[in-house]
Parts: C-alpha cells; sequence; structure tokens
C-alpha cells in the first residue's frame, strides 16, 4: 500500500453522504458515504451488481442520487471539476488510428495537439501512432485509453477494470501511471476484481455488496475491522512450538495465529524469549479481507442491469419483431 | 481532428462521423452504387422497350425517383442504425457522456455528420449523371436538366435525413445492433413497399370516400410518398404516364411538400432528442 500522502488536502475531492440510488423496485445503493482525497487511490470493490459502476456513475454526473449528497470539489475552487474516465472493456473505434481517436476526444476537451504528441510518447505508442486500432493489442488500447482518460490533467481519475486482460507487464505500466498521476495530487479511483493487482497501489478501499458498505479504509483499518489474525511463520516450527504452553495455544498448522492486538506482544515473546528473528508475519491479504466482509452478507439479489427475459412464445415473439419495446441500458 | 481546427462539439463529432464513412469505405461503396443505379437508368433504361435511346427528361426523373425511393431510405438506414447501440456496445457512448458535452451536441453532430455523408454520396453519382446527359444528349435543356436534378438531389438528401433520424430513434431504443437492424428494415419494408403499394391500390381503384384532401394527408403521412409526389410534381410527371405518377394528382404545392418534408425532419430530430435525453444510463 502508498502511504505518501504528501499531496493529500484536507478537502475531500469527492465526498458521497448518505447517498442512495434507486431503479424502480431496486435499490442499487443505499446509504453510502465515501471521502476521496487528493493524492489518494481508492479500490472499489464488490461483486458484479454490488453498486460499483452506479457508484462511479453517480460521480461522473451521469446520474442524480435518490437520496444524499454527492459534491466534487476541484483543485481550482473557480473552475468546473475535471474529470478522467476510462470505462470498462471500451472499444474505441477501430478504424481510426491511435492518433485520430486520441485527437478526437483531446478536441472534445478542448486539449491542444501537443499534449496529444506528449501522452502519445508518454504511453509508448510513437511506433502505432498511425496504424488503425484494429491492429492494436489489448494492452495497447488500455494504454491509449488510460492517455484518453488523463488528457485534460483530470482532479479525478475513474478506472474501471483497467487491467482486466493485461499481462502483468502491461498492468505494471498502468499502475505506474497512477502513481505518477497520484505524485501530482491527483485522485484516483479504481473500480476492479483484481485485488492482488490493486492491493499494492491502493490508499484505500471500499467495499460493497448488493448495493451497501461493507467495509471502508486503509488496508490496516480493514485488517482490523475484519478481525481476521496474520500469520507468523518461524523455521524450525515444530522444536520452536514444542513444550511451549503460550505458543501451542496459537498455534494453527504450522504457523501461528496472532491478531492485531495480540501481535506486538507475540513478537517481543518470540524475540525476547525464544530468540527468534528469521520469522516471518503474514498480514491477511486483500483479496481474504474481501471474502471475509463477503461472506459476511446475506445472498445477493439479482442485479439490476441483468434483463430478465420472458421464455413465453409470446414473449419470444415480442422480443424477435419489436426490437424497440425494451428500453436499453448502457 | 488533426488538420481542421473545430472547436464546437457538433462539428468535432461530424467530422468524426465523415471519417469513419470515408475509412471504412462506405461513401466509396454507396457512392458506386449510386451511381451505377443512376447512370443504368439514365443510358441503359429504354433497353427493356427494344431500343437504345436518351429517355425524355420526365421519363428519367420519374424512373430515377421510383427507384431511389427504395435504395436512399436503405443507404441511410445502414449509414444510422449502429450510430447509438454500437457506440454504447462499445462503451464509448458512456464516455462521451461523461464528456463535457450535451446530448443535443452530440445528436446533432453525428446528424450533421450523416447528412454530408449522404450529400457527398448523392450528389457526385446524381451530379455526374446530369454532367453525362448533358454531354452526351443534345435535345435535354441545360436549365431542365440542372433544375431537376438539383430538386432531385435536394428532396434525396431530405429523404435520406428522415430515414437517418428513423435510425437514430431505433438505435437509442434497441439493445443490439442486430435487433435495430431489423427494426428498421421492417420500418423501411412497412414505409417503403406496404403503405405505397396500398396507396398506390386505393388510387388505381378510385374508391368513393378518396377525395383530394385524405390523398393530400395520406401522402403526407409517409416521408417516401412525400418524396415521390415531389419529384413527380416538379417534372410534371402527367407525360409520364406511368399508375405511380397519380401520387403528382397530390394539391398540395412543391413549397408546402418540401415544408412537410422538413416537418417530418423536425419532428423526427425532437422525438430522438427526447429518447436520446431520457435514455436511461
Amino acid at each position: 500500500m502508498n502511504s505518501d500522502t504528501s499531496t493529500t488536502s484536507h478537502t475531500p475531492v469527492v465526498s458521497v453522504e448518505h447517498v442512495g440510488l434507486r431503479f424502480a423496485d431496486v435499490d442499487a445503493l443505499q446509504d453510502i458515504n465515501l471521502e476521496v482525497y487528493q493524492g489518494q487511490t481508492l479500490a472499489l470493490l464488490g461483486h458484479n451488481g454490488a453498486g460499483k459502476s452506479s457508484l462511479i456513475k453517480l460521480i461522473l454526473g451521469l446520474i442524480k442520487p435518490t437520496s444524499g449528497k454527492l459534491t466534487l470539489q476541484g483543485g481550482h475552487a473557480l473552475q468546473p471539476i475535471n474529470l478522467g474516465y476510462l470505462p470498462e472493456d471500451v472499444s474505441f473505434y477501430d478504424k481510426l488510428t491511435g492518433w485520430e481517436v486520441l485527437s478526437y476526444f483531446a478536441a472534445l476537451k478542448g486539449v491542444k495537439v501537443t499534449r496529444v504528441k506528449q501522452l502519445i510518447a508518454e504511453f509508448e505508442l510513437e511506433y502505432a501512432q498511425h496504424r488503425q486500432l484494429k491492429t492494436y493489442s489489448k494492452g495497447m488500447k488500455q494504454r491509449l485509453g488510460v492517455a484518453q482518460a488523463i488528457l485534460s490533467h483530470p482532479d479525478i481519475l475513474l478506472l474501471d477494470e483497467p487491467t482486466v486482460g493485461l499481462d502483468p507487464q502491461a498492468s505494471q505500466f498502468l499502475y505506474q501511471k497512477v502513481e505518477s498521476l497520484k505524485q501530482q495530487g491527483c485522485a484516483v479511483i479504481i473500480c476492479t476484481h483484481e485485488l492482488s493487482i490493486v492491493e499494492k497501489h491502493l490508499d484505500r478501499a471500499l467495499l460493497l455488496a448488493g448495493g451497501r458498505r461493507v467495509g471502508c479504509g486503509t488496508l490496516n483499518e480493514l485488517r482490523h475491522a475484519s478481525g481476521l489474525k496474520a500469520q507468523i511463520k518461524l523455521p524450525n516450527f515444530t522444536d520452536k512450538v514444542r513444550g511451549d504452553s503460550y505458543l501451542q495455544s496459537l498455534t494453527h498448522g504450522q504457523a501461528l495465529w496472532v491478531s492485531t492486538d495480540e501481535r506486538k506482544a507475540v513478537i517481543e515473546y518470540l524475540v525476547q524469549q525464544k530468540s527468534c528473528t528469521d520469522f516471518s508475519v503474514i498480514e491477511p491479504s486483500l483479496e481474504v479481507i474481501y471474502h471475509h466482509f463477503m461472506q459476511q452478507q446475506p445472498l445477493h439479489p439479482l442485479p439490476a442491469n441483468i434483463a430478465v427475459t420472458d421464455a413465453s412464445p409470446k414473449g419470444w415473439l415480442q422480443s424477435l419483431l419489436s426490437p424497440l419495446a425494451r428500453q436499453s441500458t448502457l | 481532428m488533426n488538420n481542421l481546427q473545430f472547436t464546437s462539439p457538433i462539428f468535432i463529432i461530424a467530422y468524426k462521423e465523415l471519417r469513419d464513412s470515408l475509412r471504412n469505405r462506405w461513401i466509396l461503396f454507396m457512392g458506386s452504387i449510386f451511381m451505377l443505379l443512376s447512370l443504368s437508368i439514365t443510358f441503359a433504361g429504354s433497353a427493356v422497350t427494344g431500343e437504345l435511346a436518351l429517355p425524355p427528361l420526365v421519363n428519367l426523373m420519374s424512373s430515377l425517383s421510383t427507384t431511389a425511393v427504395f435504395i436512399i431510405p436503405l443507404a441511410a438506414i445502414l449509414l444510422s442504425y449502429d450510430s447509438f447501440v454500437g457506440e454504447q456496445e462499445a462503451g464509448t457512448l458512456l464516455l462521451l457522456l461523461s464528456y463535457p458535452i450535451s446530448r443535443t451536441q452530440i445528436l446533432m453532430g453525428k446528424l450533421l455528420g450523416h447528412g454530408v455523408v449522404m450529400f457527398i454520396t448523392t450528389s457526385c453519382a446524381f451530379g455526374s449523371t446530369a454532367a453525362l446527359l448533358l454531354v452526351v444528349g443534345n435535345q435535354y435543356s441545360v436549365a431542365e436538366v440542372l433544375s431537376a436534378f438539383m430538386q432531385f438531389v435536394i428532396s434525396s438528401n431530405l429523404l435520406a435525413l428522415t430515414f437517418v433520424l428513423l435510425g437514430y430513434i431505433v438505435s437509442l431504443r434497441a439493445t443490439e445492433k442486430a435487433k435495430a437492424v431489423a427494426g428498421l428494415l421492417f420500418i423501411w419494408f412497412m414505409l417503403v413497399l406496404i403503405y405505397d403499394l396500398l396507396l398506390l391500390t386505393v388510387l388505381v381503384s378510385d374508391v368513393g370516400f378518396m377525395d383530394k384532401q385524405l390523398l393530400n394527408i395520406l401522402i403526407a403521412l409517409n416521408p417516401t410518398d412525400l418524396y415521390r409526389a415531389i419529384n413527380l410534381i416538379s417534372i410534371d410527371a402527367h407525360r409520364s404516364g406511368s399508375a405511380l405518377s397519380m401520387i403528382g394528382d397530390i394539391d398540395l404545392g412543391l413549397s408546402v411538400m418540401y415544408l412537410l418534408m422538413l416537418g417530418w425532419i423536425s419532428g423526427l430530430l425532437v422525438i430522438s432528442q427526447r429518447i436520446f435525453s431520457h435514455k436511461p444510463l
């Protein structure tokens, strides 16, 4: 986890207070509270249909909350908030070249061509800039997508599944860019299922399940809130533990399992009483914490954006003959 | 985007649509189809009567508009069916909406772009036919040919815009590209083939209730019949003697019919805008 908060400010750039969102008779979000500060990375985690995309659309201003208040505050009070967004699995215009796509979005944002040139170089796409997008690899398209998202030096950057389908090198490249943006004071919100990758880069995480907030905080705060124990692994484990009732009481398998409160005392005990210094402490990973929080939740209802198909002959005929009959959802 | 410095999002989007149509060779393909059709009707159309001769201008424009009324709506549908559902499937619609541009600007940008694409294809194809006709045929008056073809190109583009907007409406409501195409082909089938056929049946059978007022209304209710009527009236098509020329019996003046066509375009534009602004995200 990145603990550098030198660029953070005390005023949140995103402030979500008791926000609720309702679609027809489904609560997509209920009583969500959240604050994101400059130079912070927030990981937005949750199962499919948990409400992550709805929260992103709320922050983007594409939909209005049914209840509560959502405030965005840019770096410059007099200027409108500057947002950058990379949608999930976006497929840019295949017939256009990388240069044309980036120039198109730059023009729509009123960004100069020099910035397009700079980003093409920064994202190492110079060699392919005049090739049509259909010839690009997934990694190249994602790099172009992130370049598009940061065209206007955004105050808030929203990335929806930015590393899905990417090889480790490409993922690392993207997160390096995210780190560099953080250093410049950009608040980054990443919606992802790739917990092991995002774990190294997040400052805070918001866990959603069934539209509700089930956890929020830094990794340490989440660990503490979960009550999950850390593992302490020792060399010659059996010898060290044999005859020691205190250590045996903490033993499960070939490791000691200690809570956050006990950890300091156990480590001191190992060092002072057992003269043991080459042990390793394995904290519960984000993935373990995530599964712990999710298992506490009841079974989730069908996500709101999954259409229920009418399987009757009449319904089938209606769907075949009338494409106008159903409202679409993005 | 890189050479021209447009600042309005409408022009930026329109230019991108134009570039798309050039890049995927839509303009080349559809322009060639129009030109082939137009040249065949003009220079080989008389072959069905057993002789090879350039037809009188009245007959030529009647034949051209009769064929174009099928092809132009189809071309407009093919151009516009995926304008919104395609961007939605690709994820770029959500991205565009996150930009500091309004939905109306997106809609107008697309309409302008597609309007220009249709204008380029129709004016190049039909314009070059007119030019060839003047070079090859001595019997035609330059002013008459230019006037007839100008009316033809203008009315063709108005008809195209109508179907482009119908394409937007279906594209905005559809959940998949395939369903948008199916819906639009159904609309095309009903408006271009069935409605026309029923109208002609009524006209030919000369049923009692069919007064001029009702004929005017029935023609005004279908943009393809308005298009036919505009082209038939502008060339005094009674001389062509075809059954379709009975549509030319309409009481409305040319300018009223152009206004009706513009009314169709404005109405469909308002409906598209309403649907887009209420589109759930």
